[in-house]
């Protein structure tokens, strides 16, 4: 019983009293506060008006940044795999419509509500911002009225982590009216998906302040912690000063400015990736290589590792490049890649932390099998094979602190083949593992 | 579990099972005297083979129906079930009563399937009481989905459901099963996603209904509350269908949880195996001290009787302590040859799920021969017949001896049912009172909805659901001052005409349906080097079952616990052998804080309902020893309190009486223990409520009416260590928190309370205080004869 800390046990008594006497009428909440006219002043808004009633608008046009050029990009990062008639919707930009929400909690739910409605749009060379604000959870209807007829006119939606939460929380908000049904979005684009991959392992964290400073060089100023914002709009609605609020809304136009800049900045890399970073090349070769774009995976593969990459991802670069090079039928290039990942040092101090000391493990042992496989099937030698075995078990049973599952897994793997090749191929070639 | 069809024939011999109730009847426990009233055996009762009363078909059954059960051989309906299906057919609320595996999961899906089958956009939910009751209904039904073609869609919704699962049941399920704790956690909260299920719901089916009572059922008539404001919104009006075990009041129990008018079937048309139950009191050892051979022991023998025939037995226990030190002397009774596997298990609520699915087909399929268990195996869950049942102690409740006991001859032969009594007062007053039992009608099933922290708690929960809108009713209360009072708290905030949730916090989060706390603690094994789960126990139990040093019983081994760390809620044990079990010694304060009602209890008495504190605390633990139940060892323990709000009856003692009486501080204080221990069995006797949901506790009057009060503080006296009172009130709370309506019963009732238990103690034939009376003799030599004597001093 959190809630009732202070004074728990007076409050129940207090509340059975109530519940038994006959029900007092609650007194009518004050509907106009002096903080709500006030607010409209500081923000510089206006007060809008439709068939449910008012709500508070803010419009801003800013000459940075400018308008994405290759937008049709961005329809490798669209998930699913977008059809023709939507790749074209993408590569209008005029059409993208940017959300992104502040809300009463992260919980979800239909008690989380969305107070504040971020969108913007490419207009006139730069970026057109629209607020649209409830100053009382009774404003809800009229600004998802406002925000349905955003909806109808731009089509693409672009946000970053919108599929998992701003998108489903508006989607609730609006079956919650019983009313008013937005037409969906043709596509939706998620730029958290693609920054993950891109930008993970070299930032760390893919927060979008993480990115800006990071990836597009800006540097935001102040701003405030976004877990305080809920706590600010309670006391507004309580009937705290506006002042709170106006460092809200100014946060939420840093971040859709953020979105959209880096909306282009991923839609030039993916056009031309010539330029960019080793690590941005890394991740960019894994996007394609998820989209089945083999061909400049590999291309992006070999790029990085031209551009020179830190050690465990050198290796993780090599081993997806012999992969795909094996599946290309490119035997002798696969074949350089996986020798030279077999003998590589599993004691390498490079790798720090248990996982990525398995995963060198584990790249060792597949190359050391894929050696083995190639000299058992290709080369005929069964000697050598034998030999590459070993090694890996050898590798195996120095190996210290991994799990269970994973050493009886590789161990019976290279058990039965070193066990296949001791019998000398007498029954004649076996398949491959 | 649908109804057999009327050829099946016996399967069970009777020839052993005879013979095992004959060796019950002439044994004679050695060393006891051996005259007719210690006869252990104190009633057999016959229950005549009944046949079965048979309905057709109804006409408007649609023909793909009528056929898919007729394929499963059931091609008429037994009364009960025609009766049923007639009511909601015509779109009443149903509750039908009637023993388990009458067939009453035909009463709700026939109506159901027909009305889907009718119009496809139907939609059902379907409440079980466990995870475990909703599986068992989901083979079921699919059985019937694909009898019918795949016509319709069934998914189990609840914790275990994967993610990507998720959406389309939402969308194409057509009959949903579920349970409370996840309409409470998971459903409602986001409605949304649900549109479908609600915007179509005609059906809400609860089963098992009964086992909505006490706290459980007053936070389930509030998520019944809340499920029905949001059926409205989206403009649905389901009807309910309910099935329970029998109980007396379960119109009562249907209409105030679902808060709607609603047909009691009660009949039974099914047809019954011919059953024995019979009562069985050890024998008494020790006459002067009043001891009794040790149930457990006996129920272990009686099991043996019938394990040893070769006769499929399930044993109940009231406790997993109970279950776990039955099973470890069975499984030594039983050995299995080296290599094959165990006949004997155990099943309780710590056991993971696969393992409690495993024990369930064991039973089914015959590979197990016993299976020890608590009331986890008295509901609905699938195991067949089986031949015998011995309940090691009373359950508690007439009902749930019912329930538990028609689990043997489930649907035809012959069987038999023993309840081997223990020497609580309760045991001794039944056993030794067959009339009572056999005669009286089972309990009432009582429920507090409007309970005020219950009710906040959901109002919470339906804010965040839909807006509060002002002058709305939940269930029969006006929201608008308890609206008001959650505004005040920071939790809603009025806009308009409407209270909106505004916090950051997912309420239902932290709201349990079931208990004090919702967070279990897990048991992890360190025997074999990486720490590995074997099961979990809620929090208010780890504290006395999994402190440190404890030894925790799961599945017959004894693990001896490590560590119990409370941030990540993990006990960790090791496998130990060990000759003792440990037994957590818990003491109790209790602070009144404010008076409902009082009124005089005779000259020198005065009887008192109202709100209290309660906190109690492990502070230690005892070593006993098994089979012989020697005290080889205590330990000490500091463990953090947990503290309760709840409601208490209590009778004050005044000074004058307790100075009145001829006897000595100590004796007086043992005395007073001892009538507070007697009074407990007895109330619980007269609400017929489960014992365990009282608790009791001794406090010192406040000084004065009103007056800012000391806590008084309260220790089970301690041998020779005697606290003194002098005007001691002898507390009987509600042990859940905020009450659950005990309490003013025992008020409007406290002069019988007073009379029955003079009853139960004048007719004990103890000499001096024994575990079936005011306890056993070791608290103080008078305490029976001082109990009596205040007693006097109370009105007839």
């Amino acid at each position: 019983m959190k809630w009732l800390n202070d004074d728990r046990l007076g409050a129940i008594a207090a509340l059975r009293r109530k519940l038994a006497a006959s029900h007092e009428v609650a007194p009518q909440a004050d509907g106009r506060r002096g903080g709500r006219d006030r607010l409209a002043e500081l923000v510089g808004g206006t007060i809008e008006r439709n068939r449910y009633g008012e709500f508070l608008r803010v419009r801003r046009w800013l000459a940075q940044p400018e308008p994405c050029t290759q937008p049709q990009a961005l329809g490798l990062v669209a998930k699913p795999e977008p059809a023709a008639e939507v790749l074209g919707e993408i590569g209008r930009s005029d059409g993208w419509l940017f959300l992104d929400t502040e809300t009463t909690g992260l919980a979800g739910g239909t008690g989380t509500c969305a107070f504040l409605v971020g969108l913007a749009w490419w207009e006139a060379g730069g970026l057109a911002i629209e607020q649209l604000f409830l100053r009382d959870y009774a404003e809800e209807h009229a600004v998802l009225l406002a925000l349905a007829e955003r909806l109808e006119a731009r089509r693409v939606l672009v946000t970053f982590n919108g599929k998992s939460f701003d998108w489903p929380l508006v989607e609730t908000r609006f079956r919650l009216t019983r009313e008013i049904e937005p037409q969906p979005p043709q596509a939706h684009l998620d730029l958290l998906h693609p920054a993950r991959q891109l930008w993970r392992l070299q930032l760390g964290s893919v927060r979008l302040t993480a990115l800006e400073r990071g990836v597009l060089g800006i540097e935001r100023g102040p701003d405030l912690l976004s877990e305080l914002i809920p706590q600010m709009y309670f006391d507004y609605l309580r009937g705290a000063g506006p002042e709170p609020l106006g460092q809200v809304f100014r946060h939420n136009q840093m971040d859709l400015a953020g979105l959209a800049a880096l909306a282009g900045h991923l839609a030039r890399l993916l056009v031309a990736p010539e330029g960019a970073e080793p690590l941005e090349l890394y991740g960019l070769s894994r996007l394609f290589e998820r989209r089945g774009e083999r061909a400049r995976a590999r291309h992006l593969y070999e790029m990085a590792l031209d551009a020179g990459l830190p050690a465990m991802l050198r290796r993780a670069a090599q081993r997806r490049l012999a992969r795909i090079a094996r599946r290309d039928g490119e035997r002798a290039v696969a074949n350089s890649l996986w020798r030279e990942l077999a003998q590589e040092d599993p004691e390498d101090t490079n790798a720090e932390g248990s996982a990525e000391r398995r995963e060198l493990l584990e790249t060792i042992l597949e190359a050391c099998e894929q050696m083995a496989i190639h000299y058992e099937h290709a080369a005929h030698d069964p000697a050598e094979a034998a030999a590459w075995t070993r090694r890996a078990l050898g590798v195996l049973a120095e190996a210290e602190g991994i799990d269970r599952r994973f050493r009886l897994r590789w161990q019976e793997r290279l058990d039965r083949r070193s066990e296949r090749l001791r019998q000398g191929g007498r029954e004649g070639s076996l398949p491959a593992a | 579990m649908a109804s057999l069809p009327a050829t099946r024939k016996s399967i069970s011999q009777p020839a052993p099972l005879a013979d095992a109730v004959d060796a019950l009847v002439t044994r004679r426990g050695t060393g006891a005297e051996t005259n007719s009233s210690d006869a252990p055996i104190t009633a057999i009762r016959e229950m005549p083979e009944r046949q079965a009363d048979w309905r057709e078909m109804p006409g408007w059954v649609r023909q793909e129906l009528a056929a898919a059960y007729r394929a499963k051989g059931i091609e008429r309906l037994y009364s009960h079930q025609a009766a049923a299906v007639e009511a909601a057919r015509a779109g009443r609320n149903v509750v039908v009563v009637t023993p388990t595996a009458s067939g009453k999961t035909l009463c709700y899906n026939l109506p159901v399937l027909n009305a889907i089958l009718e119009n496809p956009d139907t939609r059902a939910l379907y409440l079980f009481p466990t995870k475990a009751l909703a599986q068992d209904q989901l083979a079921e039904l699919h059985d019937l989905e694909e009898r019918l073609g795949d016509a319709f869609a069934v998914f189990t919704y609840d914790g275990d459901t994967p993610g990507d699962a998720r959406k389309a049941i939402r969308e194409r399920g057509h009959v949903v099963l579920s349970n409370p704790d996840m309409v409470h956690a998971g459903i409602l909260p986001h409605h949304t996603r649900w549109l479908r299920l609600f915007e179509n719901l005609r059906f809400v089916v609860i089963d098992e209904l009964h086992t909505y009572r006490g706290v459980f059922g007053s936070h389930f008539a509030n998520v019944l509350r809340r499920l029905g404001r949001i059926a409205r919104f989206y403009g649905s009006d389901p009807q309910f269908i309910c099935s329970s075990a029998t109980i007396a009041n379960p119109g009562d129990l249907a209409e105030r949880l679902a808060e709607e008018r609603f047909d009691v079937i009660d009949e039974d048309g099914a047809p019954a195996a011919r059953k024995t139950f019979v009562f069985y009191n050890p024998p008494v050892v020790n006459r002067r001290l009043g001891i009794r051979r040790s149930y457990i022991h006996e129920s272990w023998r009686v099991a043996q009787e019938f394990l040893g025939r070769g006769l499929q037995t399930l044993v109940f226990a009231n406790s997993r302590l109970q279950t776990e030190l039955l099973l470890t002397y069975l499984l030594q009774a039983n050995l299995a040859p080296p290599g094959e596997p165990q006949t004997i298990r155990g099943y309780r609520g710590g056991y993971l799920p696969g393992e409690r699915r495993e024990i369930e087909r064991g039973l089914r399929e015959g590979g197990l021969r016993g299976v020890v268990a608590t009331n986890a195996l008295e509901l609905g869950v699938d195991i067949g017949s089986l031949d015998a049942v011995v309940l090691a102690g009373y359950p508690g409740t007439i009902a749930s001896t019912w329930q538990r006991a028609g689990r043997a001859g489930r649907r035809s032969g012959c069987a038999c049912a023993v309840l081997v009594a223990s020497s609580a007062p309760l045991d001794q007053f039944i056993i030794t009172h067959p009339d009572y039992f056999f005669g009286r009608s089972p309990e009432h099933a009582l429920i507090q909805p409007d309970n005020p922290e219950i009710l906040l708690n959901h109002l919470k929960c339906a804010a965040f659901e839909l807006p509060l809108k002002a002058g709305e009713r939940f269930g029969a209360i006006e929201i608008d001052a308890a609206a008001t009072a959650l505004e005040q708290a920071g939790f809603l905030h009025r806009s308009g005409n409407a209270w909106h949730w505004t916090d950051e916090a997912y309420p239902a989060d932290a709201i349990s349906l079931r208990a004090v706390t919702s967070d279990n603690f897990v048991i992890m094994d360190t025997s074999g080097g990486e720490p590995e789960a074997i099961g979990e126990v809620d929090f208010p139990s780890a504290l006395a079952t999994v402190h440190p040093k404890a030894i925790y019983l799961h599945d017959g081994n004894l693990y001896s616990v490590e560590k119990l760390d409370f941030d990540d809620r993990k006990a960790f044990v090791r496998q130990v052998e060990s000759d003792y079990y440990t037994d957590a010694i818990r003491y109790t304060q209790v602070r009144m804080l404010e008076k409902a009602a009082e009124a005089e209890l005779g000259e020198a008495a005065r009887r008192t309902h109202g709100d209290v504190l309660v906190r109690s605390q492990v502070v230690g633990f005892k070593k006993i020893k098994f089979f012989t139940n020697e005290n080889v060892g205590a330990g000490n323990l500091e463990l953090p309190e947990n503290e309760m709000h709840t409601t208490a009856f209590w009778i004050t003692l005044e000074r004058r009486l307790v100075e009145g009486l001829p006897y000595g501080v100590a004796e007086r204080q043992a005395g007073m223990w001892g009538l507070l221990r007697a009074l407990e069995a007895v109330a619980a006797l007269l609400l017929m409520c489960d014992r365990r949901d009282l608790g009791r506790v001794i406090g010192e009057r406040p000084p004065a009416p009103g007056a800012e009060a000391p806590p008084a503080a309260a220790i089970e006296p301690v041998p020779g260590k005697a606290l003194e009172f002098f005007e001691p009130n002898l507390y009987l709370y509600d042990a859940y928190p905020g009450g659950i309506g005990f309490s003013e019963p025992l008020f409007r009732m406290a002069r019988e309370l007073a009379g029955r238990t003079r009853e139960l103690i004048r007719a004990c034939p103890c000499e001096n205080g024994c575990p079936s009376c005011v306890g056993p003799a070791e608290r103080g030599e008078k305490a029976k004869a001082v109990a009596l004597a205040i007693l006097d001093r109370l009105p007839e």
